[in-house]
């Protein structure tokens, strides 16, 4: 039975990485404009990808903090809005060729590897690119990831109840588009802090009878 | 001048790609729960890349309708619901990116004039960067663009309908680059199907 409801917006690469059938079992589409409280209440974690609603996640904050006070976890990746999280978000250019222009300059320079998430990840699988820094966290914050110039990439606080983490990397994105090979360590490390269960260590496949007239929606 | 209607399920910076021209006027469609949007006003419909195609699903009886007028379709994304006619996207990764290389196919209409392959084969030196999976191509659609395995690529279906589509494996297209350029592939290749679709259209706004 899924535990983390992956909040959708129709993207293919939210699909793609939910339906893989090293990950289905454990995550379950959630159609952002259908979501309600209800869909939410048995699972234990909500996963919010880059290339998310923002204008449909302000309108149904209440589900996402409502589920933090109830002591469960979140994960955000991607952009964010002030209008539903109490942190800024800024946009700078993506840098997804840094490992071949300059590999000793990643976009990532600081990791908090004693986080769950991070814990065994070499730096290479901890950032591949980042989309954006947070210019202001809440105070509560911890900081996990910076880049050297100090913005910091991942966050997380305990302050609403439960724990929420954001990130300015893409791992389910970029997961689902299958164009980096080693984001299966990264996401299944999230995979098992999400949820206490540990995917298969194989590389993720694709389902092609979940695309087309068999498509799960 | 196209009257186009331009997709948005919300996402961060869309409106910068697609800025109207003397060639075509954009109208932001934004999905919301109730999507269900007058489709016969407009010339073309976009589907950016990053697109809801629940919502696409949803609508899809309206896209046929919209396509059996004559009207024309781009979708440069990975279209892995069953609303586009003829065609389905598939995504795979039981290929390398290092091997993947596109080669041209059928073009009758030159739509890949000018068009840059190299900068779709590579950025920064690396492959596979820009198409994903690919497309199950309708019987008799040209396959301008096809893999290193001859998986079609992109496509352009004139066949299915009595419209027209052009449809890529979740390459990107866009009107304008994120940097404001005009002369990249992605860009030539778009804007080669509007002037297509713009001389032998007759638009529904005159």
């Amino acid at each position: 039975m899924a535990k983390i409801g992956l909040i959708f917006n129709g993207v293919w690469s939210h699909y793609a990485v939910a339906t893989a059938p090293k990950y289905r079992d454990l995550y379950e589409l959630l159609y952002v404009h259908d979501l309600t409280a209800e869909a939410v209440a048995d699972l234990e974690a909500l996963a919010i990808p880059f290339q998310s609603n923002q204008q449909v996640l302000t309108e149904k904050k209440a589900i996402i903090y409502d589920f933090l006070a109830a002591g469960k976890k979140v994960f955000l990746e991607g952009d964010s809005s002030t209008a539903w999280l109490d942190a800024q978000w800024e946009d700078r250019p993506v840098n997804n060729y840094w490992w071949v222009d300059d590999p000793t300059n990643p976009p990532v320079s600081e990791t908090n590897y004693d986080h769950p998430v991070y814990q065994g990840l070499t730096p290479r699988q901890a950032c591949w690119h980042t989309h954006g820094v947070y210019t202001r966290v809440p105070e509560s914050a911890e900081i996990l990831q910076t880049n050297a110039a100090g913005d910091i990439i991942t966050w997380q606080t305990h302050a609403y109840g439960g724990t929420l983490l954001a990130t300015t990397l893409d791992p389910l994105v970029e997961h689902g588009v299958q164009q980096i090979t080693h984001l299966d360590n990264y996401v299944d490390r999230l995979t098992y802090w999400l949820s206490d269960q540990q995917p298969s260590p194989d590389r993720m496949t694709i389902d092609a009878a979940a695309y087309g007239e068999g498509a799960v929606v | 001048m196209l009257q186009a209607l331009l997709i948005s399920n919300g996402l961060q910076g869309l409106d910068s790609y697609y800025v109207s021209s003397e060639l075509v006027q954009y109208t932001t469609c934004l999905i919301t729960k109730d999507f269900n949007p007058d489709l016969l006003p407009y010339d073309l419909l976009v589907v950016p890349n990053g697109s809801d195609h629940v919502a696409m699903l949803r609508i899809k009886d309206k896209v046929a309708a919209f396509l059996a007028a004559g009207k024309a379709l781009i979708c440069c994304d990975g279209f892995f619901t069953a609303w586009v006619p003829g065609n389905q996207w598939l995504m795979d990764n039981s290929r390398r990116t290092l091997d993947v290389r596109y080669v041209a196919g059928t073009d009758s209409y030159g739509l890949l004039a000018n068009v840059n392959l190299d900068e779709l084969n590579f950025s920064h030196g690396m492959s596979g960067w820009w198409a994903c999976g690919y497309i199950r191509a309708a019987a008799g659609a040209d396959v301008l663009l096809a893999d290193t395995w001859q998986r079609p690529i992109v496509v352009l279906d004139e066949v299915s309908t009595p419209g027209r589509m052009l449809l890529t494996a979740s390459g990107p297209l866009a009107d304008v680059t994120y940097a404001g350029k005009s002369e990249s592939a992605m860009v030539t290749l778009y804007r080669n199907f509007l002037h297509l679709i713009s001389t032998e259209t007759v638009s529904a706004h005159g």
